[in-house]
């Protein structure tokens, strides 16, 4: 059974924060804290309460504790760090999604039948919002999401996706995002309801998502699923 | 913070973030697994952690120092022996947690502190106790029931109750601030 459904995901939220769980309960909600938005967002959303520890607790470590970190992490390799440099790195990544965007191309144009995968939505937005467009695995376990331009959350903020059922009701949380490039492992329980006549909907929340299970800020792209 | 550890990706960053954040890190270790030999352990995994994670990982964490102790707090909970949990001591929770507004916090926190507060002080004592021990030391229901001499069932008690009427006394406020 998927925690995010269970009545007392609360309660678990709760007792995992406390750090009472263990063992397979413990193992079990940290699996479902990779796998399921929803349990992710709900601890968020309880961790925001946990009390700030007092500086009264602070202990100095030993020196003996850094030195081992600093020998096992190889940290002293990065000194120097012009590979780590961040303008290197802008440079690296421009150049490696002309590189992707040429290769993709070429396999879209070459290989169109060996592909393992399907384009079913195409969301946009109002003015210049980017368009994503949404593909599916053909095993149907992978969501990925590729935008024209890219775009991250600014600080404080999440991108949230939602699924809003083909037969209506509530938007369904489907992954908290950082940036509109993602690829996600789509959630069993909500895999079947993205099917045609479904709309994809992308919208801006507090970090670490919505509070409530629910969209709480603007909604800045959708598209059918076709 | 853990901001600058990420641009950067550099040692001299996570040096800086080191030094600001291990000795709280070692507190809240060494408040679960009771010995300072085993904290500092927990203290190297934690970090061993935020440095592998800290360039790919978790964009959405709005506070970093909380996000580094929960990392330390399950690294503690994983690495304790039972044999750990005898050492713990406990501790009034005034002198653990920081209830002063900080000039940095946001007014959603500061607000969460309050209610917290408040509601954790109309919990009744034996709830609150459990509670704050519990989180504490990162005690499960067992351990909790072994340092406060009591049956498991009573103290299993005390902590669903107490955090059920945690949780709807926070989400009653929540509902009225809106």
């Amino acid at each position: 059974m998927k925690l995010a459904t269970h009545a007392a995901l609360d309660a678990l939220c709760g007792e995992y924060l406390l750090g009472a769980l263990r063992g397979p309960a413990r193992r079990r909600f940290d699996r479902a804290l990779r796998d399921e938005p929803l349990v992710a967002s709900r601890l968020r959303h309880w961790e925001g309460l946990a009390p700030r520890y007092s500086t009264a607790i602070e202990i100095q470590p030993s020196n003996r504790v850094w030195q081992r970190l600093a020998s096992s992490l190889e940290l002293t390799r990065h000194r120097d760090p012009w590979y780590r440099r961040e303008r290197f790195w802008i440079a690296v990544s421009a150049a490696m999604a002309v590189v992707l965007v040429i290769a993709f191309t070429l396999q879209v144009l070459q290989q169109r039948d060996v592909i393992d995968e399907v384009e079913i939505a195409l969301l946009s937005g109002k003015d210049n919002a980017p368009q994503v467009s949404a593909h599916r695995s053909r095993d149907g376990r992978t969501l990925m999401l590729r935008s024209t331009r890219p775009l991250t959350a600014g600080a404080a903020k999440s991108y949230e996706l939602w699924v809003i059922p083909a037969e209506g009701g509530d938007p369904v949380s489907l992954a908290v995002l950082a940036s509109l490039d993602a690829r996600l492992a789509i959630p069993v329980p909500h895999a079947g309801r993205l099917k045609p006549g479904a709309t994809l909907a992308v919208s801006v929340e507090p970090a670490g998502g919505s509070p409530t299970g629910k969209p709480t800020g603007p909604v800045i792209l959708a598209g059918k699923i076709g | 913070m853990r901001t600058a550890a990420r641009d950067e990706g550099s040692a001299e960053a996570f040096e800086r973030l080191y030094k600001m954040a291990a000795p709280l890190l070692l507190g809240v270790a060494a408040r679960i697994v009771g010995r300072i030999e085993l904290a500092e352990e927990v203290l190297h995994d934690s970090f061993t952690k935020i440095w592998q994670v800290a360039g790919t990982f978790d964009p959405l964490a709005t506070r970093p120092v909380a996000w580094m102790v929960a990392i330390a707090r399950n690294r503690a909970i994983d690495l304790r022996t039972s044999r750990d949990v005898s050492s713990v001591e406990a501790q009034d929770e005034g002198s653990i947690f920081d209830w002063s507004e900080g000039a940095d916090e946001t007014e959603d926190r500061r607000r969460n502190a309050q209610w917290l507060r408040d509601c954790l002080a109309r919990l009744e004592a034996v709830e609150r106790q459990a509670l704050v021990l519990s989180y504490q030391h990162g005690l499960s229901h067992s351990e909790l029931a072994q340092q406060l001499a009591k049956p498991l069932g009573t103290v299993k008690t005390w902590v669903r109750r107490g955090l059920a009427n945690l949780r709807q006394c926070v989400e009653t406020r929540m509902a009225a601030a809106r």
